[in-house]
């Protein structure tokens, strides 16, 4: 590993050996062989020899929800695909049940590769290079499960790994910006300068596709309506709807109609300017249904939002008058009851602030309930549609911070003098962001978190949900960034016309967010880069086949994980304040270089 | 649910022995018989999870043209003719001419079946009316639509940005790798000649930026503020997008959402989610999609490069040159309950009392019960074979953490299989009319074993009489009986991995010593060969007694 760049700070040490900065010996090795190619890039030329050009690579975007898969050098995925949530958050505490934890994801995830070669792609794997599109916490076992099987059942020649965050904002047409990716299980705000990841400022909240799913279910349970399928054809005709109604069963909301009402009814409005408007109580009418649901004396005022929001977590919740009429036994499992107050206090903020049209959807009757003919009806009211959403922009928590939070808290992370070049340059990837609408309102909550601060608004910060702030002022060293900050991808701009983040708003091409680290994966293929590239000899190097022995397996393993596959998480920590007396800098040298060149 | 066998293939796991049948994960390594195939070189059985997959030709599912491997890709692996899928509800669209001037309503039926037609064209689904005149769609002529539409494609504003994209990217790359080249210089060389050492872009990229004074990053340079956005955008001039996403249809979308009537009005995500461009969310401008390709697969078992499945080349036809499955290699098994239980109950002179009246497999293994069950195995080859059946002990610790949440359950399998202990024959396989004169022979076979068995049982102790043993022989197929004990709190599927171990004679001696490591026996003839598999049989699952309710009441 002699032609490593010998980095001369300390900070760009650390980052040289981040799976999206390859500048090991092996690639460019690689490229010298392919230099012909790269002058004339054009398949063209090659695709009369193989079907796909040697260089041609297969990219896989795999989440833990949906997955997207293509050939490199072309602008969309081939083929995209639910899978059933491969990974979450946590896993079994249990020895036993992770190892078969393990072995499940194995199997599955072995279903859906080989179907990714075998009956989208419609390819030999044998003859394919594959970039693999990581998440920075993607974690490092399901990594290492995606390896083994590519390698070892589907015996692909090489394997890299690039950083979704990079790959989005090479679609984007950079390589220096904040992104942020929205997607199922997290939310995660991740600086990368120069084309290089700054993964240790990244930062991450669990608000995100799952959480808003969950959400909506909780909503939905407390406030839609459902109608069961008429028991005759003439019921239908003779018997009002209103008579009908019935709350919603739980089995009626199932994943697949959850996805449906998340993707296909949902979107995000604008910033509720809840100072104005507290007192006023707009006509809830329109759903007989809604009336006996709503608390008989009067909307709660502000101040009661705010109290129930903000003592949610510490309610043990014998103030159950008020609300008596929602007291309902259907609240979702695992929630304490005062998550009614909230969710009752939330649904009258937010019927205030909402003008959409309530939605009727055909749902699959519940199986106890199929005593009627066709299909049941869900009733799904226009302020879930519009406001299921400000779960993700509900900050506060410390462990759940909202979305804005997390981008300004990756800012504050990052150099004082990084920080207004990455304001201006934030890019929103992810699927959850395929809302419509999520991408303005997140720049509204964005400025609008720095600008509340305790001095300089008299008012709560109601629509953000979190307690009176303390006098201690977290954004107050961003305030002077407020007019630099713009996202890349917002589809309406809002500046005025003097802010000069205006110059980038809205300025990346429209690619979908969802499918933006795809892209810019398909154009690191075509441009012949994309991550350390492992081949699979040194997998089989590393790993060898464990053979009859069982014994040295385990220790293959280790070997194999630390050594094999690239992964950030293993480069050293960066350097902190440096110590008094400083170590001699060879001694620093030599342990990054251990791990890259192994 | 009808009792099943499934058949296990040991390829996820370098564990032979499968795991308990209850872990989730057992599902993944079990497979119907018709899905395996059979390496005889490594004399193993394959599954669909573990052979290599080869394409031998591709075709249209529709149109069944065999598409040659060089449009495949220009292609997308979509068919190139006249293939179109609706987007709403994928099914297959059908060309159709205008309507003549006058008759308005001749259109599907007239118009169609002139031979002509009026010249724009469109397509129509015949299914749910749609058609691409919505979506200003329309041909000049009836045949190759997807050449018609190739410009359409060519032009999409995701592939011109691609390109673009591109192209912005490759000279910034190949610069900064020439001056990475030059490894002193401290990234501002932009003169691109074009050196002759070809170097990954981005490691290009990342190295140059290595050697960069890096703002911010590394030491502190109190330059001013301007200086250093320039130095950043010195690296990469800025990317001017040919479409950029302000003034897309986002905000229109938010209103178009918010005064939405009809769920329908908005494209399903599965009819956008490919799309890399931000569309539209109305479903009324989805446009039609060509029909994807179909492969043919030749199958290889991925230890020995042996072809076990090898398709005819033509996509009409769906023979298979090659064809090695398990089917013709080990025994087939099928589960069942006897259709009625009460004449083998009474037959048997049960000691043990089934509890509930009628509580047959139709009905339901009630917990506390004993069930009866016919195991029934065809013999595909041509030579008898002797099968014996073992039951695998479930291991405790594991299957019961497992199993979760009962820690009662725990302590002991929640039921009890027995099966015949000993080997038994089924005869060989042979042509339909050969059977007829063996007749007499089987029966009497059967008889002698089925009264061997009797006594066997008998002599156990077990006094499970005839549910336990060889109750049926005929041609190559022979039916055993076994019997379940369901305990009194069980639940949940009754699964049970069964190990199959059968005896054959060799064609080939010299090949005996590559039997398979599970525990096989060594025969004493020795050009006699044994096989072991393992199979998961699922007879349903467990009614928990209404009993137990009523007892924890009290």
């Amino acid at each position: 590993m002699s032609n490593l760049a010998v980095p001369s700070t300390p900070r760009s040490r650390t980052s040289h050996a981040v799976p999206v900065t390859p500048a090991g010996a092996p690639n460019t090795a690689r490229i010298a062989r392919s230099g012909m190619v790269q002058a004339s890039p054009h398949y063209q030329t090659t695709r009369r020899h193989s079907l796909y050009g040697t260089e041609d690579r297969v990219i896989i975007d795999p989440g833990s929800r949906v997955w997207k898969v293509g050939f490199s050098g072309e602008g969309r995925p081939r083929d995209v695909f639910f899978v059933s949530p491969l990974w979450g958050l946590q896993r079994a505490p249990d020895l036993f049940q992770r190892e078969e934890e393990d072995r499940l994801l194995a199997a599955q995830l072995q279903t859906h590769l080989r179907a990714v070669f075998h009956d989208s792609l419609l390819t030999d794997p044998k003859s394919r290079k594959v970039i693999v599109i990581e998440h920075p916490l993607l974690p490092v076992y399901v990594k290492e499960t995606i390896a083994k099987i590519l390698f070892e059942n589907l015996q692909v020649p090489s394997i890299s790994f690039a950083s979704s965050h990079l790959l989005a904002l090479l679609s984007a047409g950079r390589i220096t910006g904040l992104v942020l990716d929205c997607g199922e299980l997290e939310s995660t705000a991740l600086p990368i300068y120069s084309s290089r990841p700054l993964f240790h400022q990244l930062r991450t909240t669990p608000l995100a596709g799952a959480r808003l799913t969950s959400h909506l279910r909780a909503l939905l349970l407390l406030f839609g309506t459902y109608l069961p399928p008429p028991t005759s054809l003439s019921a239908a005709v003779n018997m009002p709807a209103s008579s009908r109604s019935t709350r919603v069963p739980l089995e009626v909301l199932s994943d697949g109609v959850l996805e449906e009402i998340k993707t296909r009814c949902s979107f995000v409005g604008e910033a509720m300017d809840t100072a104005l408007d507290s007192s006023v109580m707009s006509p809830m009418g329109e759903d007989p249904m809604d009336v006996d649901l709503l608390p008989s004396d009067s909307a709660p005022s502000e101040s009661d939002f705010s109290r129930v929001s903000a003592d949610r977590d510490s309610n043990a919740g014998p103030t159950s008058s008020d609300f008596s009429v929602v007291s309902r036994s259907q609240v979702l499992p695992g929630r304490p009851s005062t998550g009614e107050h909230q969710l009752q206090a939330l649904a009258d903020l937010y019927l205030r602030h909402s003008t959409a049209t309530d939605l009727h959807l055909k749902v699959t009757p519940p199986v106890s309930q199929q005593t009627g003919t066709g299909h049941g009806t869900l009733i799904v009211p226009g302020w879930i549609r519009e406001r299921g959403s400000e779960v993700l922009f509900e900050g506060g928590d410390v462990d759940e911070s909202s979305v804005a939070e997390t981008i300004l808290d990756c800012l504050l992370k990052t150099p004082v003098d990084l920080r207004r070049t990455l304001a201006t340059s934030i890019l929103v990837t992810g699927g959850t962001a395929m809302l419509p609408g999520f991408i303005p309102r997140l720049h509204t909550e964005l400025i609008q978190a720095i600008i509340t601060s305790p001095s300089a608004s008299a008012r709560p910060p109601v629509s953000r949900g979190r307690p009176r702030p303390p006098a201690y002022d977290r954004y107050a060293v961003l305030r002077p960034l407020v007019p630099y900050f713009a996202i890349l991808n917002n589809p309406s701009p809002t500046h005025p016309s003097g802010a000069r983040g205006s110059n980038n708003a809205g300025k990346a091409p429209a690619f979908t967010p969802a499918t933006m680290a795809w892209v810019g994966g398909s154009l690191a293929g075509v441009l012949k880069t994309g991550g350390v590239e492992v081949a699979r000899e040194k997998w089989d190097e590393a790993g060898g086949h464990p053979g009859p022995e069982d014994s040295t397996e385990e220790s293959d393993v280790v070997v194999r994980s630390t050594n094999v596959i690239p992964d950030w998480t293993r480069t050293p920590l960066p350097m902190g304040a440096p110590p008094a007396n400083l170590p001699p800098p060879q001694m620093l040298e030599a342990a990054p270089l251990a791990v890259v060149g192994a | 649910m009808t009792p099943s066998v499934s058949y296990h293939c040991p390829c996820l796991s370098d564990d032979p022995v499968p795991p308990p049948p209850n872990a989730p994960s057992s599902s993944y390594g079990f497979h119907p018989l018709h899905e395996l195939f059979f390496c005889e070189e490594c004399d193993a059985v394959r599954c669909n999870r573990c052979v290599s997959v080869e394409v031998s030709g591709y075709y249209c599912p529709n149109c069944l043209f065999e598409v040659p491997s060089a449009s495949v890709r220009a292609e997308k692996n979509r068919c190139a003719r006249n293939c179109f899928m609706c987007p709403n509800c994928r099914n297959t669209l059908s060309v159709v001419p205008s309507d003549p001037q006058d008759a308005d309503d001749g259109r599907s039926l007239g118009a169609n079946l002139s031979a002509v037609g009026e010249p724009p064209f469109f397509l129509y689904c015949s299914f749910c009316r749609w058609d691409s005149a919505e979506v200003d769609i329309t041909f000049e002529k009836p045949t190759g639509l997807a050449a018609q539409l190739q410009k359409f494609e060519d032009s999409a504003p995701d592939s011109l940005e691609f390109e673009r994209l591109k192209e912005h990217f490759e000279p910034f790359l190949r610069a900064s790798s020439s001056s990475s080249a030059a490894a002193s210089l401290s990234g501002h060389s932009h003169a691109a000649h074009a050196h002759a050492t070809p170097v990954n872009p981005i490691t290009a990229a990342a190295s140059s930026a290595l050697a960069r004074d890096i703002p911010g990053v590394g030491k502190y340079t109190p330059a001013p503020r301007g200086r250093r956005d320039k130095g950043a955008r010195d690296e990469i001039s800025e990317y001017r997008s040919r479409v950029e996403v302000k003034g897309t249809k986002d905000g229109s979308n938010v209103d178009f959402m918010r005064r939405l009537e009809e769920v329908s009005q908005v494209a399903a995500f599965g009819q956008r989610w490919a799309n890399s461009w931000t569309t539209t969310l109305h479903s009324s401008e989805l446009k039609p999609l060509r029909i994807p390709l179909h492969s043919k697969k030749t199958k290889r078992c991925s230890a020995c490069r042996h072809i076990l499945i090898k398709p005819e080349q033509k996509a009409q036809s769906v023979r298979f040159k090659i064809k090695l499955v398990a089917a013709n290699y080990i025994p087939a098994m099928t589960v069942a309950f006897p259709p009625s239980p009460d004449p083998i109950r009474q037959r048997g002179a049960g000691t043990k009392q089934v509890p509930t009246e009628g509580a047959s497999g139709a009905s339901g293994l009630q917990a506390g019960g004993t069930f009866p069950f016919h195991l029934a195995l065809t013999n595909p080859l041509y030579d008898p074979i002797h099968v014996r059946l073992a039951v695998q002990r479930p291991v405790p610790p594991p299957s019961s953490s497992s199993s979760s949440a009962s820690p009662e359950k725990a302590r002991r399998p929640p039921f009890a299989v027995s099966l015949p202990q000993s080997a038994f024959p089924i005869a060989a396989f042979a042509e339909a009319w050969e059977y007829e004169d063996d007749e007499d022979m089987f029966v009497g076979e059967d008889d002698e074993f089925g009264g061997l068995d009797r006594e066997r049982g008998g002599g156990a102790g077990g006094g499970k009489g005839k549910a336990v043993g060889v109750l049926e022989r005929r041609a190559n197929v022979t039916v055993v009986g076994g019997e379940v004990v369901v305990g009194r709190d069980a639940k949940g599927p009754l699964k049970f991995n069964m190990l199959v171990s059968y005896t054959y004679r060799s064609d080939d001696p010299l090949a005996e010593d590559d039997v398979r490591a599970t525990p096989s026996r060594k025969e004493k003839v020795p050009e006699m060969k044994t096989f072991s598999f393992y199979t998961v049989v699922d007879l349903g699952t467990i009614i928990p007694r209404p009993r137990t309710s009523a007892s924890e009441v009290v």
